[in-house]
């Protein structure tokens, strides 16, 4: 992985995804046609990462329904698909989109984009034992909401801070340092 | 321990300080072992960070996706297993071997019986002999309109769909020289016309959703 060269579409490439690339296309133009075999091929491919990102981004109570959504929502949007990126970034775009539309409807914003540091205490000054027996997803899943889906969005999802500032409604240095906080708050739960 | 260059850290672990902040930051870190420490820290988050694997979810979400999308009624039927014991096998065997017998025996007794050509007039051909195809005027004409039509539109399809209609056109084209060679061995064979004729109308129906979806055609 490289720290410099973020983006979702770089980070996330391994040797077989090029391979992939023109089967999902001519999957995802199956399916634009109305061919459900390709799309729930689609599904199958891409459900375990879109899960895993509404999980990160929302928290597990909603990750199901919200899952839902973003493939009920990519049915509908098949036709705007034009094949110019790849169709996991395309999924993985609209995802993002769908999570952050449903986040004021279900009411989990806690201490949106506080730039202090204080709530984040909170989970960096934990006692000692419980941190070391925490699980780093559960600790991504203790941050409060903006600099969870910070996080989220740039170290785990590789986007750039103009991206995620765009996407948020936030200008790129609160991006910057609502990210800072949360790497300082999750130092507590590596494993030692 | 906290100093003024800790909130800086994390900018300068992802390249984003200005050349002279990063000079004097790497200054300071020489001397700091707070702020190293602090920094190999926060190198091992977004280690971690770039690390976590993607988990899919306990239950499996496609009947209630497919629900949503109303493709529901298209899901894949239970799939029954039969079994059958030794002397069912038996039996059903010496049944399939005299149905091929007798499959066989009705080709070779009609290819046999001299038959003329028969060409239906009609929007599509139901059953013609082999000799009306490689030049048939036509089904020539047809294709090379609608193959026109594509061709103008196509600036308007995206590049999976016309990979997918070329991809099904060469399928198809291929079935069509096979049945052309094998009706040349044996013209009166009434199954390789009746499967020409198959495929030469899915190759004028393929055709002609692509000049539909080209938008290239009234």
């Amino acid at each position: 992985m490289e720290l410099t060269t973020p983006g979702v579409a770089t980070l996330r490439r391994d040797p077989d995804q090029r391979a992939l690339g023109d089967a999902e296309t001519a999957d995802a133009a199956l399916a634009a046609s109305g061919d459900g075999r390709a799309f729930e091929r689609l599904y199958r491919a891409h459900v375990a990462r879109v899960h895993s990102l509404v999980r990160r981004m929302i928290g597990p109570d909603h990750a199901d329904d919200i899952a839902q959504d973003v493939f009920v929502r990519a049915w509908t949007k098949l036709a705007t698909f034009r094949g110019e990126a790849a169709f996991g970034t395309w999924l993985h775009r609209l995802a993002v989109n769908v999570i952050l539309a449903r986040r004021t409807t279900l009411g989990t914003e806690r201490g949106r984009y506080d730039d202090s540091a204080d709530i984040l205490d909170d989970v960096a000054g934990r006692p000692a034992a419980p941190e070391l027996s925490m699980d780093f997803e559960e600790a991504i899943g203790q941050l409060p909401d903006g600099a969870r889906r910070v996080f989220v969005l740039h170290d785990i999802e590789g986007y750039r801070h103009d991206e995620i500032a765009d996407m948020l409604g936030i200008v790129p240095g609160t991006s910057k340092s609502q990210l800072h906080h949360a790497r300082m708050a999750l130092r507590r739960h590596l494993e030692r | 321990m906290k100093d003024q260059w800790t909130d800086r850290l994390s900018e300068y672990l992802d390249d984003e300080l200005a050349a002279p902040e990063r000079t004097t930051l790497e200054a300071h870190l020489a001397s700091c072992d707070g702020c190293r420490t602090t920094l190999d820290e926060l190198r091992r988050v977004v280690t971690n960070a770039r690390a976590l694997d993607d988990r899919p979810p306990t239950a499996d979400l496609w009947p209630a996706v497919a629900a949503r999308i109303g493709l529901a009624s298209r899901a894949r039927p239970v799939v029954r297993r039969f079994s059958f014991t030794v002397p069912q096998l038996a039996a059903a065997s010496v049944v399939l071997a005299l149905l091929s017998a007798g499959a066989a025996w009705l080709i070779v007794r009609r290819a046999t019986i001299s038959t003329p050509p028969v060409v239906i007039s009609g929007p599509a051909p139901v059953l013609l002999n082999a000799s009306a195809y490689p030049g048939d005027v036509r089904f020539d004409a047809q294709v090379a309109d609608l193959e026109r039509a594509v061709a103008r539109g196509r600036g308007r399809l995206d590049t999976a769909t016309v990979r997918v209609i070329e991809r099904n056109l060469r399928i198809i084209d291929r079935a069509i020289r096979s049945a052309q060679s094998a009706l040349a061995a044996d013209p009166a064979n009434s199954y390789l016309n009746l499967h020409l004729a198959q495929e030469m109308r899915r190759k004028l129906e393929l055709l002609r959703q692509a000049a539909t979806l080209a938008g290239a055609r009234s």
